[in-house]
């Protein structure tokens, strides 16, 4: 059995190839402190009280997440090809087969219900939809947090990149402390009878702090990814000062 | 002679040699691979290489395709459904021979 758990280090050691650089992390930290700065905006830009100039600036966010999504995805590319690559060697990654794209798909769908489940518990609590709106702040980034995390620490299994692990910890940490602190703030109390407009004060307060508490996680998630990206880009660079070369 | 210590010599000797097993088990984690990638995450040296990956290439387990990245020529590797197929057989058999041992 020995040598079959070998054998899995090694195949683990091969899917875990992508992030041995930490760019990937770096990206997606970078990424992740981009979307924190627009969420926040948004939170803010949601008080003004023209919506004409809200939709406006939420579709110039947009834009600007799309833009750095596809720039941080062209230098991730470019990293790659100019620096692990002639470093290392290049890999391409496995296809999915017709079986693992169904079995994805199943546990996405199942993954997706448990928010709906979540929700579902918390209404059975509250008792009141005014009731689970107005703790939106603190359990959607409980929510968002343990969802990571799950996503996280099981890519670190299926990786075997230990960091993974740590970071789906310090996700859960994040959107529970983010949880806490809303909690510890005081919940809206909001008026019976909720129109779907943007003039109700507490409707309104209540998204600010959602989109607040979820720019603030996703800050505080983005940071250490950035972190353990560039630890990891450091201890690359100093096993692999240079571009292999031939020896003649 | 116990049937599980029999399947030993059932076991595929392409496969069975240390080096080689590696560079199947790295192949099987990934679409295909270049000869860099190979080589440092398996340490042998470039000529051991080369000729542990001719054998695997004769026996029809792995495919070598040749491009161009860039202006540079670029070699790949990569598992044939047959050296695939060699690959989870050979991880059965050995793991039946393990485990039987252990009873």
């Amino acid at each position: 059995m020995q040598t079959n758990v070998q054998l899995d280090s090694v195949v683990k050691r091969a899917r875990g190839y992508w992030f041995m650089d930490g760019f990937t992390e770096i990206a997606a930290g970078i990424f992740f402190i981009l979307l924190a700065g627009t969420l926040l905006l948004q939170g803010n830009v949601f008080q003004a009280s023209n919506p004409e100039h809200v939709l406006s600036v939420v579709g110039i966010i947009s834009l600007v997440k799309l833009f750095g999504f596809l720039v941080i995805v062209l230098a991730l590319w470019w990293l790659k090809d100019h620096f692990t690559y002639p470093r290392t060697g290049f890999v391409r990654g496995n296809r999915l087969t017709t079986a693992q794209v169904l079995m994805l798909l199943r546990n996405v769908i199942l993954f997706l219900l448990l928010p709906i489940f979540g929700l579902l518990v918390v209404s059975a609590l509250l008792a009141t939809i005014g009731g689970v709106l107005s703790s939106l702040p603190v359990w959607f980034p409980i929510g968002v947090g343990t969802i990571w995390a799950v996503l996280c620490i099981l890519a670190g299994g299926w990786t075997g990149v230990a960091r993974f692990r740590v970071l789906g910890i310090l996700f859960l940490l994040a959107g529970i402390a983010v949880g806490i602190w809303q909690w510890t703030v005081g919940l809206s109390v909001l008026p019976v009878d909720i129109q779907p407009a943007l003039n109700q004060p507490a409707v309104q307060e209540v998204i600010n702090r959602s989109l607040n508490s979820l720019g603030l996680l996703v800050l505080i998630s983005g940071l250490p990814l950035v972190l353990s990206g560039f630890v990891t880009f450091l201890r690359y660079r100093k096993a692999n000062p240079a571009p292999y070369m031939e020896e003649s | 002679m116990s049937p599980s210590v029999q399947n030993l010599s059932g076991l595929d000797r392409v496969i069975h040699e240390p080096a080689r097993l590696m560079l199947v088990a790295l192949l099987s984690a990934v679409e295909s691979a270049d000869f860099l990638y190979l080589l440092k995450e398996s340490d042998l040296t470039k000529g051991n290489l080369s000729v542990h990956l001719s054998k695997l290439e004769e026996a029809g387990y792995v495919e070598v395709e040749k491009t161009f990245r860039g202006k540079m020529p670029h070699t790949e590797y990569c598992l044939t459904p047959k050296g695939r197929t060699a690959f989870d057989q050979y991880r059965k058999s050995l793991s039946s021979v393990l485990d039987g041992k252990g009873k």
